[in-house]
């Protein structure tokens, strides 16, 4: 299981959410993908689009304002 | 109390909340004001009203002749559409000084300031061109009843696609 981190701050939308879809389809089944970012709508629309794709995600407030999203690559064996 | 501020202004609200409190709005907007939701004419407005303090008054054939917009007793600087506009502003801070996500930004490279100006000067010009920005052309446009807003609509979905290739091409 390989740990990768994304720093999106001072990034507005959509770059967090094309930053987080470009390293998703780099990595594997498994590995964990950190994000960090100032931008409230990524706690939106970044995780709504995580939730559809499947994956396991949490995130948590780690400042004023700014947030740490955490996604497990989950590929479906169809 | 805690778990009512977390549900109401700490996470984000469903589509379809918005959507209604949004059209509801907008309703009350023009019965009150006869003309629904603009925000990019209040933008025209204070450069005509930054041109016509730098003493250029000469407004013919432009836009705002043409097609009008102002009402009887507004100026270019004080009118409905500029009041709707610093109020959005004053209600987005106040939602996330209540949220307490408030936070000065900071600009992350000289890449990200060009595209900002590119982006913002293409976007205030398409927006005059197309009669107004996604709120008056689009979310005005389409219950008005106006053919416009669905040409907008769909041309905003093909340009939102152009962009994102760009962005990741560029930018990500």
């Amino acid at each position: 299981m390989k740990e990768e981190f994304l720093d999106c701050m001072h990034e507005a939308c959509p770059i967090p959410l094309l930053k987080a879809l470009k390293k998703l389809e780099q990595m594997k089944a498994g590995d964990l993908l950190i994000m960090k970012t100032d931008h409230n709508c990524s706690i939106t629309n970044v995780i709504e689009w995580v939730d559809k794709q499947g994956h396991k995600m949490d995130y948590i407030e780690i400042g004023k304002g700014e947030w740490e999203i955490y996604i497990e690559k989950v590929v479906s064996d169809e | 109390m805690n778990k009512l501020y977390e549900i109401v202004l700490k996470t984000p609200w469903p589509y379809w909340i918005a959507g209604i409190i949004l059209s509801l709005l907008n309703i009350f907007l023009l019965i009150t004001t006869g003309s629904p939701w603009r925000v990019t004419s209040g933008f025209l407005y204070w450069g005509m009203g930054f041109l016509e303090k730098l003493g250029y008054s000469d407004f013919t054939g432009s836009y705002i002749e043409l097609y009008g917009g102002l009402t009887a007793g507004e100026t270019f600087l004080l009118n409905t559409v500029s009041i709707l506009n610093v109020a959005v502003i004053a209600g987005a801070l106040l939602s996330v000084l209540i949220s307490n996500e408030f936070k000065w930004k900071k600009i992350k490279n000289a890449k990200q300031v060009a595209f900002g100006i590119t982006g913002g000067l293409l976007m205030g010009y398409g927006a005059i061109i197309a009669f107004g920005c996604n709120i008056g052309a689009f979310f005005s446009g389409i219950p008005s009843f106006s053919l416009h807003g669905w040409v907008f609509g769909g041309s905003m979905v093909v340009g939102g696609v152009i962009g994102s290739k760009i962005l990741m091409r560029y930018m990500v």
